[in-house]
């Protein structure tokens, strides 16, 4: 105990020293002309402002909290019926990975379109909170105690018994820990829609209708309330998870996709099975289009986007615009996430090296897994102006923090033996890192390249449609301005695509890789 | 120093504190290993007898008195090579071949030359696993895996050799295979050998030397000398005589 409080006390420590820096450079205007008030300046502001609030925070409330109980709920019964069923797993992995995958901003224009009133920001949120949701309950089922399981069926219990009696007790701290991840997910969803939808309440919408003023303190005060609103739903299921358990886990985004052990089965099967998987997230598409109703001239079918992109008289400007948004969007994309990662990895490799003053460093960066970074976009558009600066520094700063944390965490679990052989033989640190340290830290820096392909892509189009004017980002918001309903629907598509095919990609060389180094992938 | 030579704690005290409570790891202990001797520590958890073999090697530092090995301080025969270790997790690298994993001390110590590569291939044949070279360890079953990390700690030709509960993790048929095997192994090296077991008959078996010791604090309590003839046949194990000793260990062990 005694560990862990020390722990928290340094922890408070570099939170009072961070905010005591922030008052002075505050103060003094020492960030891009007072782009960064003060702490004081900031809540004064909040107090003066206050009488906007209540109907924000309201709105912005009310989207997440109904997304978010609409999400899980989909996610734990999904996960129910993937855990009882490897095939439907196998089957929804498609889906599952888009859902892990899109960058939000892409497809609020659409749901804005198709959806009216509240539900695009609640379907945005829902569907932040899913995956998370979904992989947490499938990996609390499947990680059942083997042998009271098998007590239940030597007494011929079915399957449901099972999952009754002991997996859904066992699941119960994965899939808490899941709901308490997700939860700021769906703040950062209600938002994002906000920032799309051009609805006038919700904290999205005041935090870009301030935008244009240039009142630093306003937008900062927004942004403190978003990040408490987010920082606070995480509390609450930390906490119902503390009292209801008594155990707490280690706040890590789970990053992969859940995989079904392969079923036994033909090739032909096997070829059904791989085709459906492929065919299943348009198919959920094409239903959604045609369950909404919504005439054929706004909504776009996966055919329509096919017919926009390649056979219709404007195919060809259509195809010129949307290249030359990829040439802007994807190197910009590639850098940033480069960047976060090796400033991630370099810093989780010298904790090391320097245990003490990275211990004092981590709370900060467990705090920002709550925070909705990605919505504060225009603090840092206060900060950096509308250059390509800002758009690198916010893929990086949305990729860093859980990046370093997936790493750091998983560097905490190399066993001590492996570390101390080297030692043993009187090696330098140096020579202890570079046999044992940085080659066990590999399976997390994939892990963590998985988590940051979304993260990127999400922070460059953010930037793009909010700031810089350039790129995927800005192609959506004209195509909006123009009612280019072909173009819109094609970058949603394209940037979906791209995600899916990046992750992939990740996925791919990552097995690859550790196959051959004898090595397991980090979850 | 009466073990100039060999491995020599004189008044070795060590204390641990955090989370809020002192413990006293080790009170005064004082341990002579002739070189060229086999010694094992036998204790109950918890007795500090994995601490003796961490201060020896250096990992952890003493509060206070004097640790020798092969006559210089335990970081300098590290550097220089003179001790071989294995621990009771076989702490093998996962992305490294049989072969590169017994090579981890020569790359440390910079010996990767042409005697000490030739060296690797003899350590692996020695242990048995000759054929295995280039399999990962995820491929091996726990017994190949504890005797890559014997081979380990051969490597370097060490003249002392550190083992803390090396087969701790076996099951009873392959710890007593391995006892015969290490019996072997020692036999043809010679080096001086510092055993930490939990099991009497293992350290009865193969030690000259039995030390005794008791926690809270940590000390040494008793010291028996075994004096069976080697080679040691697997037909001790069934000697009355050997039982004997290991009754008067026991006894020794639970205090009575």
């Amino acid at each position: 105990m005694a560990g862990e409080t020390l722990g928290r006390w340094r922890g408070i420590r570099t939170t009072a020293i961070l905010l005591a820096i922030w008052e002075i450079v505050g103060r003094l205007d020492l960030v891009a002309g007072g782009a960064l008030p003060g702490m004081s300046e900031i809540l004064i502001r909040l107090w003066v402002d206050w009488g906007d609030y209540p109907r924000h925070i309201w709105a912005t409330l009310y989207a997440s909290t109904v997304g978010f109980g609409i999400g899980s709920a989909l996610g734990i019964g999904a996960g129910v019926i993937f855990a009882l069923s490897p095939t439907t797993l196998r089957l929804f992995r498609g889906v599952n990975i888009a859902a892990f995958a899109l960058p939000p901003i892409a497809i609020a224009p659409i749901l804005v379109l198709t959806l009216s009133g509240m539900a695009p920001r609640i379907a945005l949120a829902a569907l932040g909170v899913y995956f998370v949701t979904m992989t947490a309950t499938v990996i609390g089922l499947s990680q059942a105690d083997s042998r009271t399981t098998d007590v239940i069926r030597a007494y011929g219990g079915t399957p449901w018994d099972v999952l009754r009696r002991v997996q859904f007790r066992g699941a119960l701290p994965s899939i808490l820990a899941g709901l308490r991840v997700a939860a700021p997910n769906a703040v950062l969803g209600a938002i994002l829609a906000e920032f799309g939808g051009g609805g006038r309440w919700g904290l999205g919408a005041y935090l870009l209708g301030s935008l244009g003023r240039g009142e630093p303190d306003r937008l900062w005060g927004i942004g403190l309330v978003a990040t408490l609103i987010a920082g606070l739903s995480y509390g609450v299921f930390a906490l119902l998870a503390r009292r209801t358990i008594g155990a707490t886990r280690a706040v890590t985004l789970n990053t992969a996709v859940p995989d079904a052990a392969p079923v036994a089965s033909t090739p032909i099967n096997r070829i059904a099975l791989t085709l459906g998987t492929i065919a299943l997230p348009f198919v959920v598409w094409w239903a959604f289009i045609k369950l909404t109703g919504v005439p054929d001239l706004i909504s776009k079918t996966p055919l329509g986007v096919v017919d926009y992109l390649f056979f219709a008289s404007t195919a060809q400007s259509a195809q010129t615009r949307l290249l030359s948004a990829l040439a802007e969007t994807l190197p910009i994309t590639f850098m940033g996430m480069a960047a976060g990662l090796g400033f991630a990895f370099l810093l989780a490799i010298s904790s090391r090296l320097f245990p003490r003053a990275i211990e004092a460093f981590m709370p900060v960066a467990l705090v920002t897994q709550t925070m909705p970074l990605v919505a504060l976009t225009p603090l840092l558009v206060l900060m950096l102006g509308r250059g390509t600066s800002l758009t690198l520094w916010v893929t990086i700063s949305v990729t860093f923090f859980p990046a370093f944390v997936t790493l750091a965490q998983g560097l905490a679990l190399v066993p001590r033996s492996a570390e101390e052989l080297p030692r043993a033989y009187g090696a330098s640190r140096w020579t202890e890192m570079r046999m044992v340290t940085i080659p066990a830290s590999l399976p997390y820096l994939f892990a963590a390249t998985r988590l940051t392909v979304p993260r990127a892509l999400l922070g460059v189009m953010i930037a793009e449609w909010l700031a810089t004017g350039k790129g995927l980002g800005n192609l959506l918001n004209q195509s909006r301005g123009f009612l280019d309903y072909g173009m819109i629907w094609t970058v949603a598509a394209v940037s979906v695509l791209l995600s899916i095919l990046f992750y992939q990609a990740v996925v791919i060389v990552e097995r690859r890789v550790l196959r051959r180094l004898g090595m397991a992938s980090a979850e | 120093m009466l073990a100039p030579d060999g491995i020599s704690l004189s008044g070795v005290c060590k204390t641990f504190s955090g989370r809020g409570k002192v413990v006293e790891a080790l009170r005064d202990v004082t341990l002579s290993c002739p070189k060229g001797s086999f010694t094992a520590i036998i204790g109950p958890s918890g007795c500090g007898k994995s601490t003796v073999m961490r201060i020896a090697l250096g990992l952890e530092a003493a509060d206070a008195g004097e640790v020798r090995i092969a006559g210089k301080t335990p970081m300098e025969a590290a550097k220089a090579g003179e001790t071989g270790v294995a621990f009771q997790d076989p702490a093998l690298l996962p992305w490294r071949s049989v072969r590169r994993n017994v090579k981890v001390p020569l790359e440390v110590l910079r010996q990767s030359t042409t005697p000490g590569i030739d060296h690797i291939q003899n350590m692996i044949d020695l242990v048995g696993l000759k054929g295995y070279e280039d399999a990962l360890p995820g491929e091996l079953s726990g017994g190949m895996r504890q005797r890559v990390a014997i081979a380990r700690a051969l490597v370097t030709q060490p003249q002392i050799l550190f083992m803390d509960e090396p087969f701790g993790a076996l099951d009873q048929i392959l710890r007593r295979q391995m006892n015969f095997e290490l019996q072997r192994i020692w036999t043809e090296t010679r080096s001086t050998a510092l055993l930490v077991t939990h099991g009497i008959d293992e350290a009865v078996f193969l030690a000259d030397r039995v030390v005794v010791m008791h926690a809270n604090p940590g000390r040494i309590v008793d010291v028996v000398d075994i004096n069976f003839d080697r080679p040691r046949a697997p037909t001790l194990f069934s000697d009355p005589a050997f039982h004997k000793v290991c009754d008067h260990i026991a006894q020794v062990l639970h205090g009575r």
